[in-house]
């Protein structure tokens, strides 16, 4: 335990120092202290209490820890390499960034995510709003008003949950066997899912994410896509541990992943679109954690944040290149690394064999009933469907610069393999063809679908408030409806 | 003040809140509405540390039942949280103001569809 925190003081200190001067030499120093620590208490340790008993803060590292702690430290690396250049508060804000989410993944106490998780949101506004750009700075401030009113919610729910039960640490709700008939705790419950869910951007309240990963600037996306939605999907799941709600997780999970997919088909801006994406990504991690699959879930958030990673790298060398955010005025304009990148993302994200996507897929689909089987599969056709916009943008046009794309691509490839060969019935013939399938009707939807845009309601900030609160009081009665 | 009497203020202060944010167009009025709701939560949280008859909870004040410390540590923390969230939220604000001048979400809204200017 005191090397983990270590770790996490580390990251704290070294961001904090490098607002003074040095950002880059404290970054680095910050990301070998990570590793160091990582190192030191990997594959995990049990619970224990931070400030002693019995008002401590329960910490311990499991799988998603153990996950959480070698993507962040993996982006980080990527994004030291690839934005060496950047001379603002870049790098400090990221270090502190990436400190509060590996915080994140270790804490197991409600109140403890809470503070981390309006932590993130402000660091992250700060990061979005970064690169000055008009529109970044108002889906950054549409971002922040929603997240705190998500939070107070979240805050409001924990107190609920308190006043009932005495403690806010997960092991000691999940060890109580939370009865959820009561209306007290099924409207705390209710609300502290919801806080959560705007948090990892949840459809519909969570339609700010697409505009402020898309709108933000390039190593900002990777990391709002790569780790800071999962810093929402661990508190998600940590939540299922305490209490009964599987089941209304996969709800969550099937809407936000349709959502996600009906809006990505017709959005026409390369990097909004993108983020439209992490929303139906999110589906199918939330459908994993609420089936219980957790090897599954966990192996989906790391691959997604992977290859989304190189998905936001390459799309933003794209945009800034050409100066174009249209996906329709890219095609063929982008340098040889960029589109490989944008392919072996797609590849990976489409779920085809042998990447992270279709490794992580196959694990996650491991054992799920069968009709959540077919939700699985039309979601993946989704996303074939609308990424095959993307296929014109893939053939390539001279050199350009590679930065941090080869170390993604090399993750990528390595952790698709890796699982691949690892788990034998990925190594099945039906399981490689299934995916070709998929992509192939998927190919043929958007063809289809090519032909006429439907007006789908437009994302607005009174909208989203309202249907946030709505889904506080749907989560409520779903739950004590449910038990 | 009685914990029931103060459980109804938090709730009607959330409420308050909340309907604020909804209804009000204005981002200065939304943060506003967004503070008091919070106020509501943090009242709230206040609110639980009651025990009938109990003295603060603090060492050496003498016999008998305590109100519960735990709330009173997390409220501090949440207060904290919430100034530093206005206070960087009013920031941004001040910026669209400067820039698009207006704090009229609806017309912020119209405005970008029409296309703002990429700087």
């Amino acid at each position: 335990m005191a090397g983990a925190l270590s770790g996490v003081l580390a990251y704290l200190g070294c961001g904090l120092l490098g607002f003074v001067g040095a950002p880059r030499a404290f970054s680095l120093l910050a990301l070998v202290a990570g590793v160091g620590s990582l190192l030191s208490w990997a594959p995990g340790f049990p619970e224990a209490l931070v400030g002693g008993l019995p008002w401590g803060i329960a910490v311990a590292a499991d799988g998603w820890t153990l996950g959480l702690w070698a993507l962040g430290l993996f982006l980080h690396a990527v994004l030291l390499i690839h934005a060496r250049d950047r001379k603002d508060s870049f790098h400090p804000l990221t270090t502190v960034l990436i400190g509060t989410c590996l915080a994140a993944a270790l804490s197991r106490d409600l109140f403890n995510l809470y503070v981390l998780l309006h932590l993130t949101s402000l660091l992250a506004l700060v990061l979005i709003a970064s690169g000055r750009r008009l529109r970044a700075i108002w889906a950054g401030v549409q971002y922040l008003i929603l997240t705190q009113v998500g939070l107070t919610l979240y805050l409001f729910g924990l107190g609920l949950v308190y006043g009932r039960l005495g403690t806010l640490s997960i092991s000691s709700l999940a060890g109580r066997g939370v009865d959820l008939g009561d209306p007290t705790l099924a409207v705390g419950v209710g609300l502290l899912l919801a806080g959560a869910a705007v948090e990892t951007g949840l459809f519909p309240f969570g339609l700010w994410l697409p505009q402020a990963h898309g709108q933000a600037p390039t190593e900002v996306s990777v990391l709002l896509s790569g780790i800071v939605v999962k810093i929402g999907a661990v508190t998600l799941a940590r939540l299922a541990e305490a209490f009964p709600v599987g089941n209304v997780l996969v709800a969550m999970g099937i809407v936000t992943g349709f959502g996600g997919i009906l809006y990505a088909l017709w959005e026409r801006d390369l990097k909004v679109f993108l983020g439209f994406h992490t929303v139906s990504q999110l589906g199918y991690i939330l459908i994993g954690i609420g089936l219980g699959a957790r090897t599954g879930a966990l192996l989906y958030a790391v691959a997604h944040g992977l290859f989304k990673g190189l998905l936001f790298l390459a799309a933003g060398e794209a945009v800034e290149g050409c100066g174009e955010r249209r996906i329709a005025g890219l095609a063929g304009r982008l340098s040889a690394p960029v589109a490989v990148a944008l392919g072996v993302g797609t590849w990976a994200i489409v779920g085809l064999p042998p990447l992270a996507g279709f490794a992580a897929k196959g694990i996650l689909a491991q054992g799920a009933p069968v009709w959540t089987k077919s939700v699985l599969v039309a979601l993946s056709l989704g996303t074939a469907a609308s990424f095959a916009k993307l296929i014109p943008l893939l053939r390539p046009r001279g050199r350009g610069r590679v930065g941090g794309l080869a170390l993604l691509e090399t993750a990528v490839i390595g952790l698709g393999g890796g699982v691949t060969l690892l788990a034998p019935e990925r190594l099945d013939l039906r399981a490689w063809v299934e995916p070709f399938l998929i992509a192939g009707a998927g190919y043929a939807l958007y063809l289809g679908l090519r032909l006429r845009r439907p007006a789908l309601p437009r994302f607005t900030l009174d909208r989203a408030l309202v249907s946030l609160l709505g889904a506080a009081i749907v989560l409520a009665g779903a739950i004590s409806f449910a038990h | 003040m009685e914990g029931l009497t103060a459980l109804a203020l938090a709730i009607a202060l959330l409420g308050v809140g909340l309907w604020t944010l909804i209804v009000r167009r204005n981002l200065i009025w939304k943060l506003l509405g967004l503070n008091v709701a919070s106020s509501g939560a943090i009242l709230f949280l206040v609110a639980l540390a009651h025990r009938p008859a109990a003295r603060p909870p603090i060492t050496g004040l003498g016999p008998g039942p305590s109100a519960d410390p735990l709330p009173h540590a997390l409220v501090l923390t949440a207060i904290v949280i919430d100034f530093a969230t206005l206070a960087l939220a009013l920031v941004f604000v001040i910026v669209l103001t400067e820039r698009r001048h207006t704090q009229d979400v609806r017309r912020l809204e119209r405005d970008e569809e029409h296309g703002w200017p990429e700087r």
